[in-house]
């Protein structure tokens, strides 16, 4: 396998060559993504699939007198690369002008960076991987005999260059690894299946959760769901797993997404400096975190990313905002091309018995469907959880539905669990909100 | 014109000799079956927000995938190169799936002569950029003319040729170029501090022509101006379990959910579907006749040959609430038994093929749609959705509608807001008490999401009544 540092050097080559002959008429942005790894599967105790994946991608951004065009391309020799730029030139000569286009002008990278604590090559053999995806599934397999079948365990390696350059002078590589081990389980009671999975994933291969705890987990969690029943519809506190948590704060950065706000179509559209959630909520962005899923020095348009507050004490500080967005909205860049890791927190303590907290109403696990809109903040999705009384999980809850309002949701947080989900780029811990309906029998 | 034939075996210098050599590779004795799949995709989007055409966009993704098959094992790469050496030695990491055999020697068919079900019409080689930069612009202003109301208009126009190759160790050979547009709207209306959305649009396997040429877009602006009003006046809908009656076409999401993904090849294989071993047995209503038609000619959701080079098929699922048959690919209808449907489906060559849906819906009915209201008390009306999702296993399915209204005394009246409703999909179907007369497909929007894989589907149905159905309003 070709090693992606050595590629990128050369692709760097390769276009700084070319520097000299771009049409100085326009300015340029390069932006080149280089990836390889596999995907290993093994099913019923043998190896299902072998998926190798080798790819690049070259994304080229040019400006015309703030009119925009972009071209992109897997193909990287120069003769290639030459075409792909004159066709973003050429798209630029046919979209709009708009004086908020064009590159950034300042805090901008300008190094290769490295010890960013997300690079951890090892070096596996497709034995050893076979053997760990076996292992993860056979204890699930092991923990109980209703387990009656999986759909298998996946073992994911990923080595990953980024290299950004533009003609204002940005330059910037840096380099990271992803694995990943999962199980799905599936298990049988009454002639109704279920199915559920647990997975770990790290930037580093020692730090990935061991199979056999992953396998254990997967099928723990399927047997929990059997024997599911129905509820009666009615409104009550929700504990939100740190998974289902997470999603909902992916809602709230999603509608302060600064293209969200320029469009105008957001619920929390002119809100900077108003109290979204209780007091004692903070919501940050830690862009360098030592092993985070989703750290990077600079963003999509090699501005350097920012640590920031974006909720404080409850009050929203920041909108997310890339080059353009900031001159469409007059605010300061917030080097949101791309939104990095971000963690939940509390100034009260965080809770670590959150089903006593909850004492009566639903635990939710899963959520399916796209029912949150972020233009209105309605929200209405499909989920499966517990019934809780006195703090106790009763019996597994099917086919009812989640519904209230976001910013009523973001509102009606009592608490926030200690049980924080690290494999998340959203780093929260399970959130407990009151007056929730739920949909169910009449 | 065929890019691969042109662009990439030519210029590689990749005869039917080399092609044979590198099918060999991946194909030792001991492995059952391998195939290669060429693939160049040129594309290219206009986006239009704000009222000024703000960006655009071309791609050109190309490459090839290499898989080796031994029972229900897979091996698989891929290369961006199209050097011969390149091909080789994807072949040679594709085949280690199994510990290595003999050579076996491949001898590829001729060329297959495929029934055309759309042209081979690049759309992007329709005349000037500046045309549709102008189309979107018109389209703007019709909108903005139209209502005071208006707060945003975002359009899109993408067009994709997709022009591919499989050829495999049975001797195929075959060549399908897909071309794909879809225009997009959404507008958002403003009263008060009110905002509301609406969406719409449609597109198939042609070129810009039909876009650009006929009222298409303007139809479908005056949709999405419709769906945000409405949207204006809906009120807080109730929770619980009700009476849901779907309007025809883009509700037929519900099919897609409900049983579609549920009776792919690959999950009944493995017997972790809720379908799984109940061929020959009753899983709807006797009303319900559903089926997977990948052979209409420009839908979305069509191809001449799926991804493994087998002509698709229209294939009737369930037949009078009687289940018929699963949608195969060659993998799973080799260990089932069974012949291929048509319905090996990929993302593109850096994925595995599995089975896939192409145009699902439910045959028409006996009643009038208005029958079917008049017989509802109490209960919803949904016409628009904005998608779905499925749990295979327990059958549990999801699907969230974008524009409803409340029936009371059998007349439609208040529009609710939008919902998401929840059921499971064997129980669903045996509900479904009254379908219409009024089948409509939808209008070329979908797209089906399965292991990480994108693919451009189809959906359609009558209008149908469900007697009981989980809802999920705030009001209880």
């Amino acid at each position: 396998m070709n090693s992606n540092e050595n590629n990128m050097h050369m692709y760097k080559d390769r276009i700084q060559d070319i520097y000299k002959e771009l049409n100085k008429k326009y300015s340029h942005e390069f932006n080149l993504s280089i990836s390889n790894g596999y995907t290993v599967t093994s099913r019923s105790s043998q190896v299902e699939n072998i998926e190798y994946h080798e790819d690049m991608a070259l994304n080229v951004s040019v400006y015309n007198d703030y009119k925009k065009g972009s071209a992109s391309t897997n193909n990287l020799s120069l003769e290639n690369i030459l075409k792909t730029i004159k066709k973003a030139e050429n798209i630029s000569q046919n979209t709009q002008a708009d004086n908020c286009q064009g590159l950034p002008e300042s805090d901008f990278t300008e190094k290769d960076w490295d010890d960013l604590g997300i690079y951890y090559p090892t070096e596996l053999k497709v034995e050893e991987v076979i053997e760990m995806t076996k292992d993860c599934e056979a204890e699930a397999f092991r923990t109980d005999k209703r387990i009656s079948n999986s759909e298998g365990s996946s073992f994911s390696f990923s080595k990953n260059a980024h290299m950004i350059l533009n003609t204002n002078g940005a330059y910037g590589t840096y380099r990271s690894t992803d694995y990943s081990l999962s199980c799905i389980a599936l298990a049988e009671e009454n002639k109704l299946m279920e199915r559920d999975y647990w997975y770990s994933s790290s930037r580093d291969f020692n730090r990935l959760e061991k199979g056999a705890s992953i396998g254990k987990k997967a099928a723990d969690r399927v047997l929990s769901r059997l024997g599911a029943k129905t509820i009666k519809t009615r409104v009550c506190p929700v504990l939100f797993s740190p998974e289902m948590s997470a999603s909902i704060v992916s809602n709230f950065l999603s509608a302060i997404n600064g293209s969200a706000i320029y469009k105008k179509s957001s619920f929390l559209l002119d809100k900077i400096n108003e109290k979204i959630f209780p007091d004692f909520v903070n919501i940050q962005e830690e862009p360098l975190l030592i092993n985070g899923p989703a750290t990077r020095p600079y963003d999509s348009e090699g501005v350097l990313t920012k640590s920031k507050d974006i909720i404080s004490d409850g009050v929203l500080e920041n909108y997310l905002l890339d080059t353009y967005a900031s001159r469409k909205l007059k605010m300061d860049c917030t080097g949101n091309g791309v939104l990095t890791n971000v963690t939940m927190n509390s100034s009260k303590p965080l809770v670590s018995n959150m089903l006593s907290t909850l004492h009566d109403g639903v635990y939710i696990t899963d959520m399916m469907g796209s029912g949150a809109n972020t233009l209105t903040g309605d929200y209405s999705r499909g989920a499966f959880g517990y019934l809780v009384k006195n703090g106790e999980i009763q019996h597994p809850v099917t086919e009812i539905t989640v519904a209230s309002n976001l910013s009523q949701m973001f509102h009606n947080i009592l608490a926030l669990g200690d049980d924080i989900d690290l494999r998340n780029r959203i780093r929260t811990g399970s959130l407990l909100i009151d007056n929730i309906t739920i949909g169910g029998t009449n | 014109m065929n890019y691969i034939q042109n662009l990439v075996l030519d210029n590689h210098d990749l005869t039917n000799a080399k092609l044979e050599n590198i099918l060999s590779v991946a194909c030792p004795k001991n492995i059952d079956f391998a195939d290669l799949y060429f693939q160049y995709i040129n594309s290219e989007s206009w986006q239009l927000e704000d009222g000024i055409v703000k960006s655009g966009s071309s791609n050109i993704d190309s490459g090839v995938g290499i898989r080796s098959v031994a029972g229900d094992k897979s091996g698989f790469a891929y290369s961006n190169n199209f050097n011969y050496e390149n091909l080789i030695a994807a072949a040679q990491t594709s085949k280690c799936i199994v510990k290595s055999g003999q050579n076996r020697e491949i001898k590829l068919g001729t060329i297959k002569d495929i029934r055309k079900l759309y042209d081979p019409v690049s759309p992007l080689d329709f005349r000037k950029d500046d045309i549709k930069v102008k189309f979107l612009k018109a389209i703007d202003k019709y909108i903005r003319d139209k209502d005071d109301r208006v707060e945003q208009v975002i359009l899109s126009l993408v067009g994709v040729y997709d022009s591919i190759l499989v050829l495999n160790t049975d001797g195929i050979k075959a060549f399908d170029d897909r071309p794909l547009v879809r225009f997009s709207v959404m507008v958002i209306l403003k009263v008060g501090n009110r905002r509301e959305r609406g969406s719409s649009g449609g597109g198939g396997r042609y070129s810009y022509d039909q876009i650009i040429d006929t009222n298409f877009a303007y139809d479908f602006a005056d949709e999405a101006i419709r769906q945000a009003d409405v949207n204006l006046q809906a009120e807080d809908g109730k929770a619980g379990s009700m009476t849901v009656v779907l309007g025809p076409g883009w509700p037929g999401v519900l099919l897609h959910e409900a049983i579609g993904h549920g009776l792919e090849g690959d999950f009944n294989r493995k017997k972790t579907s809720a379908f799984s071993d109940l061929v020959g047995k009753q899983v709807a209503s006797t009303q319900c006749t559903i089926v997977d038609d990948g052979t209409i000619s420009k839908k979305r959701g069509s191809l001449s040959v799926d991804d493994e080079g087998c002509e698709t098929k229209c294939n009737t699922l369930i037949e009078n609430g009687i289940l018929k048959g699963y949608m195969q690919d060659k993998i799973n209808a080799k260990l089932m038994n069974t012949n291929p449907t048509g319905n090996g489906r990929r993302e593109n060559y850096a994925c595995l093929p599995m089975p896939r849906m192409t145009n699902t819906f439910m045959l028409p009915g006996d009643f009038n749609p208005s029958e079917i209201i008049e017989s509802v008390n109490d209960g919803i009306y949904a016409v628009n959705f904005s998608g779905g999702q499925v749990d295979i296993t327990n059958g549990q399915f999801v699907f969230t509608a974008s524009e409803a209204y409340l029936i009371e005394n059998g007349k439609v009246t208040k529009p609710i807001k939008g919902m998401t409703l929840i059921g499971n999909g064997p129980e669903v179907l045996k509900k479904v008490s009254m379908v219409g007369n009024d089948l409509k497909l939808d209008d070329g929007v979908g797209t089906c999401g399965k292991d990480g894989q994108s693919v451009p589907v189809g959906v359609g149905q009558p209008t149908l009544k469900i007697d009981e159905i989980t809802v999920g309003g705030t009001q209880v």
